[in-house]
């Protein structure tokens, strides 16, 4: 995690790969569980996804995740097992406006089979904007894929999904 | 001598390509250069801003799925400034895959044949990454990025930073690159702070004057108007000459 400095609203700094003097395509892709073909985690970062040159449309598909709420001050949102750059907006937007209706916010991670940097640092950045408003965002079952992910950006400890948490769960 | 073909480009949507292509093109018509504007975007957003209304009409989709010259689909929109439609076809070309890496070459043909005699071509892309903006980018030789300052756009121009070289390393040429600062709100920290990061990584390639976000702006599309037309001398009139001279002159931050 590159970090400004600490006054700085930007945590996460997405550019910080263009000024690493080791940048080449191939050291930027980390995959975990490779082998176990349809369930492996492609943890793949947004620039590695960038330069494929057969590009994707860059259409977000319109259901994302689905909210299904909310008895008085909480909400559950469930997230998509594919979750990457193309849907990240749409799933910003959604935490955001649920920030405001809802105190207490969880995430069902069950069903996560593939994340991205992208994902997981507007989870890590929504989750510190929560307790700053005094409310909580938390992620419930992690997916072991979604804990690989996040052990392997180091910030598992702060989405609070390390493997010794999530059995309790 | 060729025009420089310039691409207004950011994938994510909304962050002001369409208005910067505009009101930064009309700007260089009115300092007295000579403007292609290409709307590359099957949403025909810069046509409709421009004040043009006919959908059925062929334009650049034609130029490139029939062969089509360029010189035919010219539409006078201003004075200095000629409109080419994206056409009711030009969505197809985002669904043609079977040609593969071929198709990425449409556009740049097109542009190169025939003797040109604007100073430049801007082409407003869509807020995507597929076939067209391939076409884009083989075509252009600089690329303009505007840039909203938030978050999330950081993270877009990452993404965007990442498609751009590869590009570079695919077709060994390396483009002219400048950001314009679009939408900005100077009283928003968060403006502030992603400007700084921004400026951190791209020392020299920011172009000097911000586009403000203002009301005014928002609302001269829907009559076809430019800031020019629409409020002739308001600061929003005044932020574009202002970047239309940066954009001349290479005045960055
Ligand atoms: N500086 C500004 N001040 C106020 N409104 C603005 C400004 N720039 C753009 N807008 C408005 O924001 C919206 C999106 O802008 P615009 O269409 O230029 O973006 P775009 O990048 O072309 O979008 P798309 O990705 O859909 O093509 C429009 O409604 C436009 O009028
Ligand atoms: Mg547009």
């Amino acid at each position: 995690m590159a970090e400004q400095d600490e006054d700085s609203l930007i945590g996460y700094d997405p550019l910080a790969w263009m000024h690493r003097s080791d940048f080449n395509q191939d050291s930027q892709k980390t995959e975990v569980g490779e082998s176990e073909a349809d369930s492996s985690i492609k943890f793949v970062s947004s620039t590695e996804e960038a330069s494929n040159l057969e590009m994707d449309l860059d259409q977000a598909p319109d259901d994302v995740s689905e909210l299904s709420s909310s008895e008085g001050e909480g909400a559950v949102l469930v997230l998509e097992p594919v979750q990457n750059i193309q849907n990240v907006a749409i799933l910003h937007q959604r935490l955001t406006q649920m920030l405001g209706n809802f105190d207490v916010i969880d995430i069902d991670a069950s069903n996560v089979t593939m994340i991205d940097t992208a994902t997981l640092q507007l989870l890590l950045i929504l989750k510190q904007t929560a307790i700053g408003l005094q409310k909580s965002i938390s992620i419930d079952f992690p997916s072991d894929k979604f804990i690989a992910a996040a052990e392997l950006l180091g910030i598992a400890e702060m989405l609070e999904v390390d493997q010794a948490a999530s059995g309790f769960f | 001598m060729r025009a420089r073909i310039v691409a207004v480009l950011n994938q994510k949507g909304g962050v002001g390509k369409t208005t910067t292509s505009v009101n930064l093109t009309h700007a260089l018509a009115k300092l007295g250069k000579k403007i292609t504007v290409i709307d590359f975007d099957p949403q025909s957003h810069l046509t409709v801003s421009l004040g043009v209304v006919d959908p059925q009409k062929g334009g650049i989709d034609e130029v490139l799925l029939e062969g089509r010259n360029l010189a035919k689909q010219l539409i006078p929109v201003r004075e200095n400034l000629n409109l080419v439609i994206a056409g009711p076809r030009l969505q197809e070309i985002e669904q043609l895959v079977d040609g593969g890496a071929r198709r990425g070459d449409l556009l740049r043909k097109a542009l190169h044949e025939g003797n040109r005699d604007e100073d430049f071509i801007f082409i407003d892309c869509p807020p995507s990454s597929g076939v067209l903006v391939a076409n884009a980018l083989f075509a252009a030789d600089e690329i303009l990025v505007p840039m909203t300052s938030d978050y999330l756009a950081l993270q877009g121009l990452s993404h965007l930073m990442g498609t751009i070289k590869k590009f570079e390393s695919a077709l060994k040429k390396s483009y002219k690159f400048s950001l314009v600062m679009s939408r900005y709100i100077p009283t928003r920290r968060m403006s502030k702070d992603v400007l700084s990061v921004i400026q951190k990584y791209f020392p020299g390639q920011i172009l000097a004057t911000t586009i403000r976000e203002t009301a005014l702006l928002a609302e001269c599309p829907s009559f076809g108007k430019t800031i020019f037309e629409y409020r002739p001398g308001c600061r929003s009139a005044r932020d574009f000459t202002a970047l239309a001279k940066d954009f001349l002159e290479g005045r960055m931050m």
